[in-house]
């Protein structure tokens, strides 16, 4: 994976009992919040921590992938849509009005 | 409706207790994600972008009102309180907790029914006419047909890992598809021959997705008898031709398309002479069987009633008079209408209900409509069987739901995939678009203007929204990590089906309603009347009037 200038790499998961994304944080456990994700200079070492994660936290979480940040003020902020969506929940009403 | 026997109770008991034990040795271990991925997929479990997402069958489309109270009940216990109707007829739930599943399902097969191959490469639920058994113009009522593929389909041993998911739709109407049997891997089609006999006409390799396809016909005409063997050897040829090392070219329509329909066809009558007259030859005493749950209820004895009339009468009641034209269709019984309920109103993610709204529906459908209601792939609810006399009651109860929309094949009855708000697959979100053109075009005399236009959005390539098919089709795509969107013009899913064509550059979320409104306005002012569809428009002059006005800056 080429390194863009600026940007830092997280792991991210699903959490197995409800699917909820997790975030690998700096001391090896997960959090429910990108904010408190590690984030890593290289990719090649997020990689390596992913590959680890699946490993020996495979039944807390499942397919540990890493995604691309950005920090603001040291605090993991996702580029891609797809991430600050899955970050921050649905942008749209989760339940129809009664 | 089709009543389970012992062996389907037991079936379905059995297979979330199975489900349970899965689940068990999932959460404590024992088995991996890797392991466990394709027995909750062969059991409609997906995993979303924030939650699991469980997938129920809704088989043909049909629910009971106890049905429909039991969903209500799991969306309320299992759920945040909402349930999403799809784009195949099913309900899907977005937040449900893997180790409370079973237990779900245990509720389900209590009212009969199940999440079993909602999910994974076998034979999905069968979809079918959602005016099936009450249409005027049908020929015969599809559903018992829909039945018997549901229980042959069933965990069938040969055609459990498929080279991919394979799609069954039927409809029983000729000459008006409302089951889009050209868009599914096997299309079937209620025909009479020459000699006035009733079976079908069978349509192969349809198919949305990133390759699009219209299904081409293998047969002509199928004795009814004969529907299980063939479709069984399709299945068969599929099966061992498909391609399995490119899930891209695995569905059966690239399989029909590089082999040619004839060599297909060929392929299956070949095998096909082997088995037709073997154990899966239908008699008519086990049609008769099926056919018997699906037998007209007891209608009474009413006049059919002068429906104008009646709007008028309602002192001129402008929403119930639009309501009326737009949402309630002919009935083959006199005094009775079908009526559509609209899960497109504003602000309301299309196919979106709330437990509370599933209770209501359920009992409105008790007071009104024989207890049954049928899902659509249009993301509606309809109530099949309403007396004419009652529709100005229902209306008002439906309007109080938020369900009485007069929007039915209007534009903002789009149909659209959860798109990146929800699916781990998208590039793009699509409900803010359908919420969008909800708003924009929620003047329902503006909507009457343009007639019947279906705009339907998908959120990927993977075309959940069957954006192919729309005379409007939006598609999201992923431009450089930010999102963007397609117009495509000129799809129809019915008699004179067709697939859109993408009209240029990808437009922004800001821009693609304001597209699609130029398109219109251009389409209002080029048509010969205003009996001109779309369509039609679009047939007759081509891409370029559109174009252009898609892309002009400020049409005022």
């Amino acid at each position: 994976m080429a390194k863009v200038k600026g940007t830092h790499h997280v792991v991210s998961a699903s959490l197995t009992g409800t699917g909820a994304p997790a975030y690998l944080k700096s001391d090896g456990s997960w959090a429910s919040t990108l904010s408190e994700a590690a984030p890593f200079h290289s990719p090649e070492e997020a990689e390596a921590r992913a590959k680890t994660a699946d490993r020996s936290d495979q039944r807390l979480v499942c397919d540990p992938y890493t995604f691309t940040v950005l920090l603001a003020d040291g605090t993991p902020q996702p580029i891609s849509e797809r991430e600050r969506i899955r970050a921050e929940g649905p942008s749209v009403r989760v339940r129809r009005p009664d | 409706m089709y009543q389970y026997d012992t062996y389907d109770k037991t079936l379905v008991h059995q297979r979330a207790k199975q489900f349970g034990g899965q689940v068990e040795r999932r959460l404590s271990g024992e088995t991996t994600e890797l392991e466990f991925k394709p027995l909750r997929l062969q059991n409609g479990l997906y995993m979303q972008l924030h939650a699991y997402m469980l997938r129920v069958a809704i088989p043909y489309g049909l629910l009971s009102s106890e049905q429909m109270r039991t969903l209500a009940h799991i969306a309320r216990k299992y759920d945040r309180g909402y349930g999403h109707f799809t784009t195949r007829q099913n309900i899907q739930y977005n937040w449900p907790k893997l180790g409370e599943v079973p237990k779900l399902l245990e509720e389900l097969a209590d009212v009969e029914m199940q999440a079993i191959q909602t999910s994974g490469n076998c034979i999905r639920n069968t979809t079918s006419d959602p005016f099936a058994g009450v249409a005027p113009d049908e020929l015969e009522d599809p559903r018992p047909y829909c039945e018997l593929i549901r229980q042959w389909s069933t965990l069938h041993p040969e055609f459990a890992f498929l080279p991919r998911k394979f799609k069954i739709a039927v409809t029983g109407t000729p000459d008006h598809d409302r089951a889009a049997i050209r868009y599914h891997d096997i299309g079937i089609r209620i025909v009479n021959n020459d000699a006035g006999e009733t079976g079908f006409q069978i349509w192969v390799g349809g198919g949305l997705g990133r390759t699009p396809f219209i299904a081409s016909v293998v047969r002509e005409f199928l004795p009814y008898e004969h529907l299980l063997s063939y479709l069984e050897s399709i299945l068969r040829v599929y099966n061992l031709h498909g391609r399995r090392d490119n899930k891209y070219k695995a569905r059966i329509k690239i399989l029909v398309s590089e082999l040619g329909v004839e060599k297909f066809t060929e392929e299956v009558e070949a095998d096909w002479q082997h088995f037709k007259e073997g154990a899966m030859k239908l008699t008519r005493e086990e049609i008769d069987r099926v056919r018997k749950a699906f037998a007209p209820p007891d209608y009474e004895q009413l006049p059919d009633e002068d429906l104008r009339l009646q709007a008028q009468q309602l002192s001129g009641d402008r929403a119930y008079a639009q309501w009326l034209k737009n949402n309630v269709r002919s009935h083959k019984q006199p005094g009775y209408s079908i009526v559509v309920l609209s899960l497109k109103a504003k602000d309301t993610p299309p196919g979106d209900v709330s437990d509370t709204q599933m209770d209501a529906i359920a009992d409105l459908s008790d007071k009104y409509s024989l207890g049954h209601i049928v899902v659509t792939h249009q993301q509606n609810l309809v109530f099949p069987d309403v007396r004419q006399k009652d529709l100005p009651e229902l209306y008002q109860a439906l309007a109080k739901l938020d369900m009485a929309t007069p929007n039915f094949e209007r534009v903002t009855d789009a149909i659209c995939c959860p798109g990146l708000d929800y699916c781990a697959l998208a590039n793009a979100r699509s409900i803010p678009v359908a919420l969008q053109i909800a708003e924009r075009f929620e003047n329902i005399d503006y909507q009457d203007d343009i007639g019947p236009c279906s705009v339907k959005i998908s959120g990927c390539i993977n075309a959940c929204g069957h954006h192919h098919v729309g005379n409007i089709g939006i598609l999201g795509i992923d431009k450089h990590g930010q999102e963007a969107y397609q117009l495509m013009l000129g799809g129809c899913e019915s008699d004179e089906a067709s697939l859109g064509k993408v009209i240029g550059p990808a437009f922004s979320q800001d821009e693609v309603v304001d597209a699609l409104e130029n398109v219109l306005r251009k389409y209002v002012e080029v048509r010969l009347s205003e009996d001109e569809t779309f369509i039609q428009c679009f047939r007759r002059l081509g891409m370029q009037p559109f174009k252009e006005a898609a892309y002009a800056s400020d049409q005022g």
